[in-house]
């Protein structure tokens, strides 16, 4: 299956000309896995999310992204340029958080930004310190003594400081508490509203689904799908649940148009339906239930109704 | 360089301890009539190998304990230590990441890192240095500052050859244990072939490849500086800088 890339195409070139530009890369890892054929175009000011499974290579694109790790073959171009021979120019412009953060330990926070500070151009103190309030950071204790929520704020200054073009953010939010994530979503939303790119990877689809615009799936080293997700909440189907007072015929739904799965188990009936829903309650209201359940698929569950949907 | 500078201070506060063992030791074994009739007593070879020649001289003392072997060991195991931990150490320790992420070039990274080991491998050598010229007397040990001096020179280059080379060997692998490992293995050989050329025949012309030989094998603390042999560690030194840029710069960084 080819993955499809959708291009903001009706505009004018110039003003679009892609910030992440992947064609056909592949790097294979001696150990086994890796990533193969992957071809990508983000635009800038998307806020573009990977999904897929650990080990998907979601975090080995993002690196080879950074010139961290060589490709086999295939092109990288950030902002046009080489990733490998324009390293350099090309990280001038670029915040980063990995998904593995380490931090010097015995440093303090404040010693540890203002060295990142000096190496990414001379950003002023003064610059920074906004994030640093808005987080609340403290930043006059060695990292040691810091939570792993607060020592991942010290790794998202140091990504968003100096408001950079493109955001590359390998799992931000993994392990932390939900206000923390709930800041990062923030930071990413003002980042896009100030025209900038994000560029995000996440195993957590509900993440996923919050901030980005665009989604690809990632399994096994393969770009599966590349979809809006506006696109994919269109086309993908209500997951219903009803409990039955006594088992339930198995083609209860099968004059519904909008069917696209269903199973019974003891008095538990599940089906998937797109559309309308009205003929649904319509069925409904006929019968005796004892429970009933109508919910929106989350993201996984979008995709591999598109995925199924796109071989019929 | 504040992250490892308590690291230093550890390291300095070491070879002050060590010196100062060894120097209280001295004034005992100086003219010490029975210690040197129980010199004569080893065999040739044995002394030969560990250059037992002249142990209750100043001069002697120095060569014997400290030099054949101590202080260089000291400095080369600190050497090495760190240069592993300046490359492998912080890929292990994932800060190597956001390192990496900011605009500087591998190139430079590596260049900065590897100052840093020689600044302090110069700083440490200078303190023992110090402590040796300007202790030793109180212990009765009389050394010239010049002689002192070719010695101190020959040990910190011969610690800043197998530091670099730790260093090279990290950051072509990202293992610690493995830059360590060969690094500590190859000083030892080269330690063996510079001292056993002595007693051994056919390993004598294999000197010149020993870093030790050039270092201290040909006795500096006699002799003087040894501008041939210096030259020859300082053009392995440079070479190994080369290969760490070279093995940093191929590096695929992966987790």
């Amino acid at each position: 299956m080819n993955a499809q890339i959708l291009d903001r195409n009706d505009q004018d070139p110039m003003t679009t000309a892609p910030v992440i530009e992947l064609d056909h890369v592949f790097k294979r890892y001696r150990s086994g896995g890796g990533v193969r054929d992957i071809s990508l175009s983000i635009v800038k000011g998307e806020v573009f999310g990977f999904l897929g499974p650990n080990g998907a290579g979601k975090t080995t694109i993002i690196r080879l992204l950074l010139d961290l790790i060589r490709p086999n073959s295939g092109v990288i171009r950030l902002f046009g340029l080489d990733s490998r021979a324009d390293s350099v120019a090309i990280r001038r412009r670029i915040g980063y958080i990995p998904g593995d953060l380490g931090l010097y330990e015995r440093l303090t926070p404040r010693e540890i930004l203002s060295h990142f500070a000096y190496l990414r151009g001379g950003i002023p103190w003064s610059a920074i310190t906004p994030l640093i309030d808005e987080l609340s950071l403290e930043i006059d204790k060695p990292v040691r003594t810091l939570s792993k929520g607060n020592r991942q704020k010290v790794g998202l200054v140091a990504a968003f400081m100096g408001d950079p073009e493109l955001l590359l953010l390998d799992e931000p939010t993994s392990g932390l508490d939900p206000l923390v994530q709930q800041q990062i979503h923030e930071q990413v939303r003002r980042a896009a509203l100030e025209g900038r790119t994000v560029f995000l990877s996440s195993h957590i689809l509900s993440e996923v689904g919050e901030m980005a615009e665009r989604v690809g799936l990632i399994r096994d080293g393969q770009l599966i799908a590349v979809e809006r997700v506006v696109d994919l909440a269109q086309r993908s189907a209500h997951l219903i649940d009803i409990s039955f007072a006594s088992p339930p015929d198995p083609n209860f739904f099968s004059s519904l148009p909008g069917l696209r799965k269903s199973n019974v188990i003891g008095n538990q009936f599940h089906a998937e339906v797109t559309g309308d829903l009205n003929p649904v309650i319509a069925l409904l209201s006929n019968v005796q239930i004892t429970d009933l359940s109508i919910r929106e698929p989350g993201l996984e569950e979008m995709f591999l109704t598109f995925y199924e949907q796109s071989h019929e | 360089m504040r992250e490892i500078r308590r690291s230093l201070l550890g390291w300095l506060a070491g070879i002050v301890g060590f010196s100062l063992m060894m120097l209280s030791i001295y004034p005992t074994i100086h003219g010490n009539a029975g210690f040197s009739k129980l010199l004569d007593a080893y065999p040739e070879a044995l002394r030969k190998l560990f250059d037992l020649s002249d142990y209750t001289t100043g001069a002697g003392y120095l060569r014997t304990e400290v030099f054949s072997f101590m202080a260089p060991l000291l400095l080369a195991i600190f050497a090495i230590l760190w240069g592993s931990d300046l490359t492998a150490g912080e890929e292990e320790r994932r800060t190597i990441d956001a390192l990496l992420a900011t605009p500087v070039s591998r190139r430079r990274v590596v260049m900065e890192k590897w100052l840093a080991l020689t600044l302090a491998t110069l700083l440490l050598s200078l303190a023992l240095e110090v402590l040796l010229g300007v202790f030793g007397p109180l212990f009765k040990l009389h050394v010239g500052w010049a002689p002192l001096s070719a010695v101190i020179a020959g040990s910190a280059f011969f610690a800043l050859a197998f530091g670099t080379l730790s260093m090279a060997i990290g950051a072509g692998t990202g293992s610690r244990g493995m830059a360590r490992g060969v690094a500590a293995a190859l000083a030892v050989t080269m330690y063996l072939v510079s001292t056993l050329a002595q007693l051994v025949g056919w390993l004598k012309p294999w000197r010149w490849t020993s870093l030790w030989y050039h270092a201290l094998g040909t006795d500096p603390l006699s002799n003087g500086f040894q501008a041939g042999h210096l030259a020859v560690l300082a053009f392995s030194i440079a070479a190994l800088v080369l290969a760490a840029v070279m093995l940093f710069e191929r590096r695929d960084f992966s987790n």
